[in-house]
């Protein structure tokens, strides 16, 4: 009976769409804790530290506060594009899931269009925004949204460019697709072409911030000009649906990242053989069973009998975790996923980094950067690894 | 043309990206969790008033010399005695501070002769009440009674 279900082709793609809609808040609502602490350890600060040990259950609660606030709509706003702009841009940004490869076949979907689905999500979910923002009927709102309009429309060029250049090397549009022939090549694209491609994973990265509204790129929400931009209007329930928008789309263009330029599921290396238990189980065993005794420090550190249990609980599940990698049957299953994971957590790093160290950039001068810079680097990337390729 | 390079490279951003990494210690951190963990006062603060007593009988020090409530620029001293007949000596009966007034200026410990009166590094001076502010001879004996959050 198990068996038929397992193996039913639908059972995959339904159980990643369940994960994907009833997890990733919760994911989400942690990408914010760890922003908050990271963004913490930059500035000299401690972050949140009051619910749960170390701050642990703050997105629980702040899920909470966000769900149980009074719901506002703007009498002068247009009600029904005001209920729907937040949805837009969830979906959109949910959708885009889909076609992400989190390991060797796992996956949702594997269209032979990925890539150009992903990049035409985002554009309907700039509409999202668009939309947010002028249904609000509010200076703040119209203003953010007119902004994050021309950045979103300015450096999704650019990102095209960039995509394309990875997509003239691996020769499909499929995600699993480019994650094959990344391993069939035995190297990471970014490092194709004799080193060039790094010049198209650069611009990636750089329109990719832009293109997620995150600073230095964050002028559709600028706290100090635009209180908060498109979403100055929304409240509660609608405005985490932004708020859940906008780390999906950090996640999914991550991915992109991942899956174009740093090799998907592979794990670093994948040509050399003698690295194969060193990184497929060593590495893993050993970076969670040392998170797990940070979470067992943290057990002796704190007081409270509630937090003690957390903690407990926290390093047991840490330690399972690291022990699972060391059973080759279950390895083999997840080590993929591992790889993907870890390649996404790195890069989301990388953006709390950006947001700890650069200031906000000014709105000519973003637009300048877009247009003069980014546009003309793009082509000329594109031109160059085109030549490289068929000299090559 | 190293100014180019720079550029090109994107020299600056990664330096300025290296100052945020390196500042991020657990021992540079500069918060302090103020109600689990207890600030570390000045030595020369003056916070809360304290009359103190005498360890070994429990007696007060005061000898109801009247020079606090006269030093005070705030005038917020009371200070009542009675004259105990057999020792021929003033006994102090009661001792208000009103600290709601107080601009915590010392001049009041510095009067006292007999290091009755002390300000203490104590500084959880709030209550619900405005009459809370206004300390008698008990209160200022034993300090005041802030709720303790550390657990």
């Amino acid at each position: 009976m198990l068996e038929t279900v397992v193996n039913n082709p639908w059972f995959q793609p339904l159980l990643l769409t369940l994960i994907v809609i009833l997890v990733f808040p919760l994911v989400a609502g942690y990408i914010v804790l760890a922003e908050r602490k990271v963004l913490a350890d930059f500035q000299v600060r401690l972050g949140p530290m009051r619910v749960g040990p170390y701050g642990f259950l703050q997105p629980i609660a702040d899920a909470v506060k966000l769900l149980l606030k009074e719901d506002i709509i703007p009498t002068a706003a247009d009600s029904w594009i005001f209920w729907l702009a937040p949805v837009l841009s969830t979906v959109t940004a949910l959708t885009a899931f889909t076609v992400l490869p989190l390991g060797p076949g796992i996956h949702i979907a594997d269209v032979n269009i990925g890539l150009l689905f992903i990049l035409s999500l985002s554009s309907v979910g700039i509409l999202g925004i668009i939309l947010g923002g002028w249904a609000s009927n509010s200076h703040y709102s119209l203003l953010g949204s007119l902004r994050s309009a021309a950045q979103m429309v300015s450096y999704e060029v650019a990102m095209g460019f960039a995509l394309v250049s990875g997509l003239m090397v691996a020769g499909t549009l499929s995600m699993q697709g480019i994650v094959q022939a990344q391993q069939d090549r035995q190297i990471w694209f970014a490092f194709e072409n004799y080193g060039l491609m790094l010049i198209p994973l650069v611009t990636y990265s750089i329109a990719a911030v832009a293109e997620t509204n995150r600073a230095p790129f964050d002028l559709p929400e600028a706290e100090s000009e635009l209180v908060a931009g498109f979403h100055t209007e929304y409240s509660g329930f609608r405005w985490s649906l932004y708020f859940l928008a906008e780390y999906g789309n950090m996640f999914v263009v991550s991915s992109i990242a991942v899956t174009l330029f740093l090799g998907g599921w592979l794990r670093p290396f994948a040509s050399i053989e003698a690295l194969e238990t060193p990184l497929n189980v060593g590495f893993p065993v050993l970076l969670f069973f040392a998170i797990g005794a940070g979470c067992g420090l943290g057990f002796l550190r704190q007081k409270l009998p509630v937090n003690k249990g957390i903690m407990a609980v926290l390093a047991g599940g840490m330690f399972l975790v690291g022990a699972a990698f060391l059973v080759p049957a279950v390895n083999a299953k997840i080590i993929g996923v591992f790889w993907f994971l870890f390649k996404v957590a790195v890069i989301l790093y990388c953006f709390i980094w950006y947001r700890g160290t650069f200031p906000r950039f000014r709105y000519d001068q973003l637009m300048s950067i877009g247009w003069k810079y980014m546009i003309p680097i793009g082509m000329g990337a594109l031109i160059v690894n085109g030549v490289v390729l068929l000299v090559k | 043309m190293t100014k180019f390079l720079r550029a090109v490279f994107l020299v600056d951003l990664i330096q300025g990206l290296w100052v945020t990494f390196r500042n991020q210690k657990p021992s540079l951190v500069y918060t302090e969790q103020y109600p689990a963990e207890r600030p570390k006062v000045a030595e020369r603060y003056r916070g809360a008033p304290r009359l103190n007593i005498n360890p070994e009988t429990g007696e007060t020090l005061c000898i109801a010399c009247n020079l606090c409530a006269l030093a005070c620029p705030e005038r917020l001293i009371v200070v009542t005695s009675e004259r105990n007949e057999k020792t021929r000596r003033k006994e102090l009966t009661t001792f208000t501070y009103d600290t709601s007034r107080c601009m915590f200026c010392g001049l009041c410990e510095d009067a006292c002769p007999v290091d009755a009166l002390e300000l203490t590094q104590d500084f959880e001076l709030a209550t619900y009440t405005r009459e809370g502010q206004i300390w008698d001879r008990q209160m200022l004996e034993e300090g005041p009674r802030p709720t303790r959050y550390t657990h």
